[in-house]
C-alpha cells in the first residue's frame, strides 16, 4: 500500500493545525455557524442526531494493521468503543465531541490518516475495486492511479466549493466491482496501442435521480488523466446548478446539456490545458509509484502441503465459508478472504474496538499487515496463503467475523439510517436485522444463491438501494416510516450486460432497480422480501439463474403478483420456507 | 444611481502581501438605465459591474482615475477577450475583482483560472465578498493577489492564512508568493 512521503505528512499535519484553529475560532464565537459548517464538513465532521459524526478517510479502501489499531484506540478513547464502515470505504465514529475532534485528527495524522474531504461539496474519497491489485480478472492495477487522483484532489484550490459532492471510482478489471457506472466520474482502466489509459464515464449516480453514467471519452491516456479530470470538473464548477441542491449533481448538468454538449465543452477546455503543467510526466508517476510497498509473495508457497480441501470435506460449515468468503487471487497459492461484518444482530458494517485490534493482529499474521474495506461494508484480507485458511477460519469464528454470507441475501448493505443520521426518513439497521432474522437458516440462504439486498434510510441512497438486486428505501409519509421496494438493480454486470437494449455501451453494466409498487410498513418488509424470494425460486430455470437474472428475464409483473397477491397461483408454486 | 460600500475602519485589504485600508466601492447602476449611459464620476476607487465595463470601456479606459471591473459568479470572463490578441486588454483598468457572494459558491475560483491561464491577465486580481481566513489560501493558489477580507474575519489572521500550507499537490496552480 501507499506510504506517505514528507510532503504528504506535512500537508496532513498542516490541515490538522488549520482545523484546530477553525474549531477554536468557532468555540470562541469568531466563526459563525454558517461559516463553520462547510469547513467542518470538509474535515468529515457532521452534527448528527445524537452527537457529531466524524468520517475518517480510508483512501480507496486500503488500511494497514497499525492504522486499524489507532482506529480502535480512537473508538475507545473518544467514542463508545466501536466504528462503522461505510459504503464509501470509509469509517465513521458516531459519538465524538466537537472539542475533541482536533485531537482525534492529530492522532490520525500520526498513522498517515485524515478526514479531509470525506464530506462537503468537494471531491470525495476516490474508491476502487476491493480486489484491486490481486484480482485474476484485472488487466491494470488501479491503485497507483487512485493515489494520483487522491493527491490531485486533496485540497484542490479550484474545486473545494463545487455545486455538490463529487465522487470518482476507478476499476481495472473486466468485472467492475467499483460500480463506475454510478459515480460522478467512473474510470475504467484499459490499454490502447500499448498505452495505459481510461474510459471516462460522467454523470452517473444514485440519490434522488438515479442515472447510469455516460461514456464521455472512450480513451484518455494516463499522462492526460488529471488535465482531463480538471476540464470535466471546471465545466461542472462553472455551469452546474447551484440554485437547487437536488439538481446540483453533475448528472443533472450532463442530462440538461446533453452528453454531447457537455463533452464538447470539456474537450474545448481540455485542449487549452492538456499540455500544461498539470500533465503527468514519467518522473511524477515514478515518484508516486515508489511510495507503494507491495506484498512480497512467497514463490515457493505452492510447494507447501495445502490441507484446505481435505478439511472442507470433513466440515460443511468450513466448506460454506470457503465457497462464500474466499476469493481467487492472481498469485498461485494465495487467496483473498472477506471478514463479514454482517453477523445477524450486529448493525451492518459495525466493528468494536476489540474486534479491530484482533483483526489487526490477524492481518499481521495472515495478510502482510494490510486490509481492504469493501463498499459492501466488509473487511478483506487480500493476500492470505491458501494452506492457512482453516487456521484463519478458526481464529475468525469466535470473533464473529466468519459469517459465510458474502454475495448472499444476508450480506445486507445498509446506511446508518434514522437511528443515527439526521437526514434519514426511516431506520435501516432494524430493518436489516429483521430480514437477517427472517432468513436465519443458512441452508436456505445458500439455496437462494447470489442476491444483493441494499437498504437506504432516505433518498440520498448511502445504502445504494438503487443497485441492490432488491433495494429498500425508507420514505416519510405524513411523519410515518414507509419502505419502498425496488428490484432488478445491479452495480455491474458481466460482459453480456455491458450494452443496454439500444446497443449503447453502459458503464460496467450497472442498472437502476425498478419500484414494484406501493410502499410497506416496516414490520411487513421481511415478509415482502420473502415473497420476492419465493417468486424467484418458483420461476428460476436452475439454481445457476440468479434472482437478478430472473427479474431481467420475466420482468416485474410476476413479482408484483407475488407480493401484492392478485393471484394465488404464483404463491402455490413456491416452495415453503424451511 | 450611485451606491457606495461603507468604508470599514480597519485595514482589511490584503495587497502585495500587506494590509491596507480598502478604498474601493462598488458602483451599482440602476437596472433600468442603459449600461453605457450610467457611469460613476471620475474619481478614485470605483468598481463597476462587468456589463458596465463592457458597454463603456472606451470612455472608462480614458479616465484620470481608472476603474476596476467586477466579475459576478454568473458572468463569463471570456467576454473580456479582445479579438486580436485573445487576451484581456488591461489598458486603463485598475484591477479585476471577482465576487464571492457566498464562499461556498466556488465559481470565482474557476473565473480566476480562466483569467490567469486562458486570457493572459497579469494585473491585480482581487477576491471580494465572502473572503474568509479559511479560503484565502485556495484563492491565492487560483491566481488572486489581493483580498478584501470579510468583515468579522481578522485581517492579520487572513494574512497569516496565506501560508496555511507549505506544500501542495496540484502542479498546475500557483505557489503562494
Amino acid at each position: 500500500m501507499y506510504t506517505y512521503d514528507p510532503i504528504d505528512q506535512q500537508i496532513v499535519n498542516e490541515r490538522v493545525a488549520q482545523f484546530a484553529d477553525q474549531t477554536r475560532r468557532f468555540l470562541n464565537n469568531e466563526l459563525s455557524d454558517d461559516d463553520f459548517r462547510p469547513l467542518r464538513l470538509q474535515n468529515g465532521l457532521y452534527i448528527q442526531r445524537h452527537a457529531p459524526m466524524l468520517r475518517v478517510a480510508i483512501p480507496y479502501g486500503m488500511l494497514a494493521s497499525h492504522q486499524l489499531r489507532t482506529l480502535a484506540h480512537i473508538a475507545r478513547k473518544w467514542d463508545r468503543g466501536y466504528g462503522h464502515f461505510s459504503t464509501r470505504q470509509n469509517i465513521q465514529f458516531n459519538w465524538p465531541k466537537l472539542e475533541d475532534v482536533p485531537d482525534i485528527l492529530a492522532e490520525l495524522a500520526t498513522v498517515q490518516m485524515h478526514a479531509i474531504q470525506t464530506s462537503g461539496n468537494c471531491i470525495r474519497n476516490t474508491t476502487t475495486d476491493h480486489f484491486a491489485g490481486i484480482a485474476p480478472d484485472e488487466s491494470i492495477n488501479p491503485l497507483v492511479w487512485c493515489e494520483i487522483i487522491r493527491q490531485w484532489s486533496t485540497l484542490h484550490p479550484e474545486f473545494a466549493f463545487l455545486p455538490r459532492k463529487f465522487k470518482i471510482a476507478v476499476s481495472g478489471a473486466s468485472h467492475d466491482r467499483a460500480a463506475v457506472g454510478v459515480h460522478d466520474i467512473g474510470l475504467q482502466a484499459c490499454e490502447e496501442n500499448g498505452v495505459i489509459g481510461f474510459k471516462v464515464w460522467v454523470g452517473g449516480g444514485m440519490g434522488r435521480t438515479p442515472i447510469v453514467g455516460k461514456l464521455i471519452r472512450p480513451f484518455v491516456a494516463w499522462y492526460d488523466l488529471l488535465t482531463y479530470l480538471q476540464a470535466c470538473l471546471r465545466v461542472y464548477n462553472l455551469h452546474g446548478r447551484r440554485d437547487n441542491k437536488y439538481k446540483a449533481r453533475i448528472k443533472i448538468l450532463v442530462k440538461d446539456l446533453t452528453p454531447d454538449v457537455y463533452r464538447e465543452q470539456v474537450e474545448a477546455e481540455w485542449a487549452r490545458i492538456k499540455d500544461g503543467p498539470g500533465k503527468i510526466d514519467q518522473a511524477e508517476l515514478d515518484r508516486i509509484s515508489r511510495q507503494f510497498v507491495w506484498p512480497e509473495y512467497d514463490a515457493a508457497i505452492t510447494q507447501i502441503a495445502d490441507p484446505t480441501d481435505a478439511l472442507a470435506a470433513q466440515d460443511v460449515s468450513f466448506a460454506h465459508w470457503l465457497r462464500r468468503n474466499v476469493h481467487a487471487h492472481k498469485v498461485p497459492g494465495y487467496v483473498a478472504v472477506t471478514l463479514s461484518l454482517k453477523q445477524t444482530g450486529v448493525p451492518p458494517g459495525d466493528v468494536t474496538d476489540t474486534q479491530m485490534e484482533a483483526i489487526a493482529d490477524i492481518a499481521d499474521d495472515f495478510g502482510f499487515g494490510e486490509l481492504r474495506v469493501s463498499h459492501e461494508q466488509n473487511l478483506i484480507l487480500a493476500d492470505v496463503a491458501r494452506h492457512r485458511l482453516h487456521e484463519l477460519w478458526l481464529k475468525l469464528k469466535p470473533l464473529g467475523l466468519a459469517t459465510a454470507n458474502i454475495g448472499m441475501l444476508t450480506n445486507i448493505i445498509a446506511c446508518p439510517g434514522g437511528d443515527f443520521c439526521a437526514l434519514a426518513n426511516a431506520v435501516s439497521i432494524p430493518v436489516a436485522q429483521a430480514i437477517q432474522e427472517r432468513f436465519d437458516d443458512l441452508d436456505f440462504v445458500y439455496e437462494i444463491g447470489e442476491l444483493d439486498l441494499n437498504i437506504s434510510g432516505c433518498i440520498n441512497a448511502c445504502g445504494h438501494h438503487h443497485v441492490g438486486h432488491i433495494g429498500i428505501l425508507g420514505v416519510d409519509k405524513a411523519g410515518e416510516e414507509w419502505y419502498q421496494v425496488t428490484i432488478g438493480g445491479r452495480q455491474s454486470g458481466g460482459d453480456d450486460q455491458a450494452y443496454d437494449s439500444r446497443g449503447e455501451l453502459r458503464a460496467g453494466g450497472a442498472a437502476i432497480g425498478k419500484i414494484i409498487g406501493p410502499s410497506f410498513a416496516r414490520d411487513d418488509v421481511p415478509e415482502v422480501v420473502e415473497k420476492l424470494v419465493r417468486t424467484y425460486l418458483a420461476a428460476r430455470d436452475s439454481d445457476a439463474e440468479r434472482f437478478v437474472d430472473v427479474v431481467s428475464r420475466i420482468g416485474l409483473e410476476p413479482f408484483k403478483v407475488g407480493v401484492y397477491g392478485e393471484s394465488d397461483n404464483v404463491r402455490h408454486k413456491a416452495p415453503a420456507l424451511q | 444611481m450611485i451606491d457606495a460600500m461603507s468604508h470599514t475602519e480597519t485595514a482589511h485589504l490584503i495587497r502585495h502581501g500587506a494590509l491596507e485600508f480598502d478604498q474601493a466601492r462598488l458602483f451599482a447602476p440602476d437596472a433600468t438605465d442603459p449600461p453605457d449611459r450610467t457611469l460613476p464620476p471620475d474619481e478614485a476607487g470605483w468598481i463597476v459591474p462587468l456589463s458596465t465595463w463592457l458597454a463603456g470601456s472606451q470612455a472608462l479606459r480614458a479616465r484620470t482615475h481608472p476603474v476596476a471591473l467586477l466579475i459576478a459568479p454568473e458572468d463569463d470572463p471570456w467576454t473580456l477577450r479582445t479579438d486580436d490578441a485573445g487576451t484581456v486588454d488591461a489598458l486603463g483598468l485598475a484591477f479585476i475583482a471577482v465576487d464571492f457572494p457566498a464562499f461556498t459558491d466556488g465559481r470565482g475560483y474557476s473565473h480566476a483560472q480562466v483569467l490567469r491561464q486562458h486570457l493572459g491577465y497579469t494585473g491585480e486580481l482581487r477576491a471580494v465578498g465572502d473572503v474568509l481566513i479559511d479560503t484565502i489560501f485556495y484563492m491565492a493558489r487560483c491566481g488572486f493577489d489581493s483580498f478584501a477580507v470579510k468583515p468579522g474575519h481578522d485581517p492579520e489572521g487572513a494574512l497569516a492564512a496565506l501560508h496555511s500550507f507549505s506544500q501542495r499537490y496540484q502542479r498546475g496552480y500557483s505557489e503562494v508568493a
